[in-house]
């Protein structure tokens, strides 16, 4: 009685954070033989930023040439076309176009142009408006000329992280959820680190990676550092019924601001529109909530570009928080003190984009500056390639068929939205599924124009029955997100005589 | 002097809800108005009298398809018996199969009334799927 | 392999739009009619609405969902209509072929001499009516809410509030109380309730269950379960106004707030989509503009009385089982309906003239006093109470009527006007 278990768990390299980062970043270290723990304090992951975002890849003519956000945005374009398909996840090559109403936005085109040619994007061109219109007939009259960049592409970004990790626990790397970090464990002084103090006990490693999105300040500060600022900016957006989705092909791009890449347009992975964000700045990390003047200006900014988008297409509206940082660039570094600790922090737009070339320039700085505390040596059994779940509603009649012969529980349509079979939603809770948005993130059931409304239920019978546990206990997000709160009859049984 | 009072229902007989004025003298109905047809002056009557609803939920099943089969009760009920009868419901435990009709708790709290199934219902193993 | 099948008649749904069609196809002379439901029950949506209130004109007296149903589909195994549940139609081809998918059998090719659709409606959710704020567990539809309650005996939450004021939305009011649940209030964003008059009565008013018209919910609270919804009165325009926001604590917040024609199969069989109904472009035989395919009941445009829908199933089933058989009569002429004065939506949308006519519509405002619904040409009028955007109303017209119609006249205008 009155024993605490402390778990302590051991580990060579701890990642906090499973975000487009930490899982890419994981990925690239289970080609190693060496142990990795992931840490995530939410119940599924993508859950911070990596969920809520515009799904680009840039094409990376945005930034300052020797910035790291130019380093990395390029490289990390290549990188999400070169894995797409061992990985498995859904990009869609749609190119993008940067729009300009006004002559100083014209004039700014050419700046982006010679930025992107300087940071090595391939293909780039200014066209003009009625150029753009041939191939977009619903772009909007007003446009007077467009970058094009062949190379931006829009991903699916649920799928893309969940791929980096399913990859990395294949091989051998362990994802603890709802397992936040609320110190870190070091020597006298913070001269090192050898752990992370969680809500789920101690993890115990030589190098701690800070990959906490929008959290990786306080993480830092744990560790000493102050340097790494986040300024939390929430970004709002819609995503609209499919019959839309034909509106655009390309990535429409307002010309920028000094707020952000401004609202966009753009035809989803499954052929939604999404548009998007806002960009208000708050103090909150994890406020997510969306505002009606919110909506109303991505309405307003997407119908400026794209005016026949109908204002009643919406089918559902999210807002995610941006890790943007006052320096405006990235901050990635090992520390000199505690040793052993890495930031890779203020990773904000195109940071999904930069993701796997981080991953690899991280394993760089590993070997190069910490092989004190970890020795890289190749994982004898690492596996390169992973496959997604069945994507069932792409498949043509013949592989349909033929999945329906292995497993008829492919013939129980759970989503009819998406056209999600409960074949798929068991293999979602067999790779680490636990709450209803996990089944979304893996399988899409949920994320169509009802939103949950039919086959949520049917989400949470399955979760219960394959966990093995009551259907009052079944989340939509983990933490105090039940669904249901009892059983019919009970209160009458409550002392409700 | 004599009593008047006027006072308004919406009739709940049928889906057209006709708005009534019941006009009463000494506690007694004298003339119904706004009614389109004869069930409204009933359920006057019957609102001025003793309301009655009928009441419609759900009982246990142990072994059925589903956890629970609808049930109702065969007419209208007392009103203020109504959580009463939401009770005594709760503590019905019926046995799959069910039929249609069948009776699953007889003059539910002295009203005269059962309370029947509203549904047929199977035992379990038929369920595909 | 994949199986081809080829049938008379095909039906998808089991619903009341459905199970109807069956029986319409069956006694117009149709041999093989299969009626194909994804679930393993039949019955549709009725089956979770275990409240009464259905079928007065069908049976004269008032039954729950299941019961009336119970009925329907006693009649359908008695007319010799085939079943087959828990089976999807995933697919639909443009010429009115369909795919379906089952456990048992895989995936089959149906090949039909003529198909009805009856596959309903849906709830439309809170993405669609943009209420901001955060997406907490414990927002549901009203129907969500109502299948684990009434299907599967669970409890979505024990402090309710309803946004919007269908039926469905009032049923549940109702339901949850009867089950120990507190409803702190209804708000609707319009001047008048959305569902009939009788259910503000029975559901709300019986239970002091506060009903505010002109009212919406204007953000959502709480990072895991819902802790509470702001409301705020609106203005003509049905912008909130500034300084009547309140908080209203509560763990579930239940959406009534339209239903829309189900229509994903509908649109891949390339049949013209209405965009008012949302439902298929008909003519008085539910025919689409694909003739060998039919639709009725919530699918074409969403009724407030399932026995109109059940009408329309049966009319739906007979007519498709005549154009297997030996083709309709051909129309020598085609009327547009059009909607005039007061009037929202309405279905069918054009009328040929070898057949009598039922249009079924609604009202854009309520009209409370004596009011007259009228088809132009003098063809319909008929004096009315009151008219009112819950509940529907009908032009009957003759089929002899239209052809006496001089030759210049191409649309019917339909109007609702106080008198």
């Amino acid at each position: 009685m009155g024993a605490v278990e402390v778990i302590q768990r051991l580990f060579d390299v701890i990642i906090i954070g499973a975000g487009i980062v930490g899982a890419a970043l994981a990925r690239e270290l289970s080609a190693y033989a060496m142990r990795v723990a992931v840490l995530d304090k939410a119940a599924e992951i993508p859950s911070g930023a990596s969920r809520a975002n515009s799904a680009m890849i840039h094409a990376g003519y945005d930034d300052k040439p020797r910035t790291q956000k130019a380093r990395f945005c390029p490289s990390g374009n290549r990188r999400f076309h070169e894995l797409q398909g061992s990985l498995d996840f859904t990009l869609r090559e749609c190119g993008s176009y940067v729009c300009a109403f006004e002559e100083d936005e014209i004039r700014h085109l050419d700046v982006l142009l010679d930025q992107g040619r300087r940071n090595g994007v391939p293909g780039m061109e200014i066209i003009s408006g009625d150029t753009l219109r041939d191939r977009e007939p619903h772009a909007s009259r007003e446009i007077r000329a467009a970058l094009w960049a062949p190379s931006g592409a829009i991903v699916n970004n649920f799928e893309a992280v969940v791929a980096f990790m399913d990859n990395a626990q294949q091989n051998g790397v362990e994802l603890f959820l709802e397992t936040q970090a609320t110190g870190l464990l070091c020597s006298e002084e913070k001269q090192e680190v050898f752990g992370v103090e969680t809500t789920k006990g101690r993890f115990l490693a030589p190098v701690v990676i800070n990959a906490a999105g929008v959290h990786a300040g306080e993480i830092s500060r744990m560790a000493g550092e102050e340097s790494v600022r986040i300024r939390p900016t929430r970004g709002e957006y819609f995503i609209t019924d499919k019959t839309v989705g034909h509106l655009v092909k390309g990535f429409f791009f307002a010309c920028p601001s000094t707020k952000g890449k401004g609202i966009t347009v753009a035809s989803t992975a499954e052929h939604n529109l999404l548009i998007g964000p806002t960009s208000t700045p708050q103090t909150d990390l994890e406020d997510t909530s969306t505002t009606m003047k919110g909506l109303e200006e991505v309405l307003d900014g997407a119908r400026k570009l794209v005016p026949d988008i109908p204002p009643g297409a919406a089918i559902t509206s999210f807002a995610g928080v941006r890790a943007n940082t006052l320096s405006g660039d990235f901050n990635i570094a090992v520390l000199r003190k505690p040793r052993g600790f890495v930031n890779v922090a203020g990773i904000k737009s195109p940071g999904f984009t930069s993701a796997p070339a981080i991953a690899l320039h991280v394993v760089e700085m590993l070997r190069e500056e910490l092989s004190d505390r970890v020795i890289m040596t190749p994982n004898p059994r690492f596996v390169p390639e992973r496959t997604h779940i069945p994507r069932f509603a792409e498949l043509s009649m013949e592989e349909r068929e033929a999945l329906v012969r292995r497993d008829p529980r492919f013939a129980q349509i759970v989503c009819r939205c998406e056209t999600v079979t409960e074949a798929q939603v068991v293999e979602a809770i067999r790779r680490g599924a636990r709450t209803v948005a996990a089944v979304k993130i893996w399988t899409r059931a949920g994320a169509g124009r009802c939103q949950g409304g039919f086959c949520g239920p049917r989400v949470a019978d399955i979760l219960a029955r394959e966990l093995g546990i009551p259907l009052e206990e079944v989340t939509r997000h983990g933490g105090h997100s039940r669904l249901l709160v009892g059983r019919t009859k009970e209160y009458w049984f409550r002392g409700n005589e | 002097m004599t009593e008047r009072e006027t006072r308004k229902f919406i009739c709940v007989s049928c889906p057209v809800g006709c708005m009534l004025t019941v006009h009463m003298e000494e506690g007694r109905i004298v003339k119904v108005e706004g009614n389109a047809c004869m069930r409204g002056e009933a359920y006057a009557e019957a609102e001025v009298r003793n309301p009655t609803r009928v009441f419609a939920s759900t009982v246990k099943v142990s072994g059925g398809l589903l956890p629970v089969v609808p049930v109702r009760s065969r007419s209208a009920v007392p009103k203020e018996k109504l959580f009463d009868i939401a009770r005594e419901v709760a503590r019905v435990v019926v046995e799959a199969p069910v039929k249609i009709g069948q009776v699953v708790l007889v003059d539910v709290c002295g009203t005269g009334v059962d309370i029947v199934a509203s549904r047929s219902l199977e035992a379990e193993e038929k369920r595909a799927g | 392999m994949m199986t081809d099948i080829r049938i008379d008649v095909a039906v998808i749904g089991a619903g009341p739009a459905g199970v109807a069609a069956g029986i319409g196809a069956r006694e117009a002379g149709a041999e093989h009619v299969v009626v194909f439901e994804r679930d393993w029950d039949l019955g549709g949506i009725l089956q979770q609405c275990i409240h009464p209130g259905f079928g007065l004109h069908t049976f004269k007296e008032e039954l729950t969902g299941p019961e009336y149903m119970h009925r329907w589909i006693e009649r359908a195994h008695g007319a010799g209509v085939t079943f087959r549940t828990n089976t999807m139609v995933f697919r639909m081809e443009e010429d009115g072929s369909f795919w379906t998918m089952n456990p048992d059998e895989g995936i089959q090719h149906v090949h039909a001499g003529a198909v009805v659709l009856g596959m309903g409606c849906r709830e439309r959710p809170l993405g669609a009516i943009r209420v901001p704020g955060s997406r907490p567990a414990g927002i549901y539809t009203a129907g969500t809410a109502q299948r684990f309650v009434n299907m599967e005996g669970y409890m979505p939450g024990n402090r309710v509030v309803v946004l919007g004021s269908g039926d469905i939305g009032l049923i549940m009011a109702r339901r949850m109380m009867w089950e120990g649940a507190s409803v702190e209030g209804v708000f609707e964003i319009m001047s008048w309730p959305g569902g009939l008059r009788r259910n503000i009565a029975q559901c709300l008013d019986d239970y002091d269950i506060p009903f505010h018209l002109d009212h919406t919910v204007t953000q959502v609270h709480g990072k895991d379960r819902l802790e509470g919804v702001t409301v705020a009165k609106v203005d003509a325009n049905k912008k909130p106004i500034l300084g009547t926001e309140r908080f209203v604590a509560c763990d579930t917040l239940l959406l009534a707030v339209g239903l829309i024609p189900e229509n994903e199969l509908s649109r891949m069989a390339g049949v013209q989509i209405h965009p008012v109904t949302g439902g298929p472009v008909v003519n008085q035989c539910l025919q689409t503009t694909r003739e060998n395919v039919f639709a009725a009941g919530n699918v074409v445009i969403v009724y407030d009385l399932v026995d109109w829908v059940s009408a329309e199933g049966y009319k739906a089933g007979k007519n498709a089982a005549l154009f297997a058989l030996d083709g309709l009569p051909k129309a020598t002429r085609r009327f547009d309906v059009r909607g005039g004065e007061n009037v929202r939506l309405f279905s069918p949308q054009w009328l040929s003239d070898q057949e009598d006519a039922t249009i079924f519509l609604r009202v854009t405002k309520p009209i409370e006093q004596r009011c007259r619904v009228t088809a132009d040409h003098g063809l319909f009028s008929k004096t009315l109470r009151y008219a009112r955007p819950g509940e529907m109303n009908e032009v009957h017209i003759k089929a002899e009527q239209l052809r006496m119609l001089p030759p210049d006249v191409r649309e019917i205008i339909v109007d609702v006007e106080e008198e």
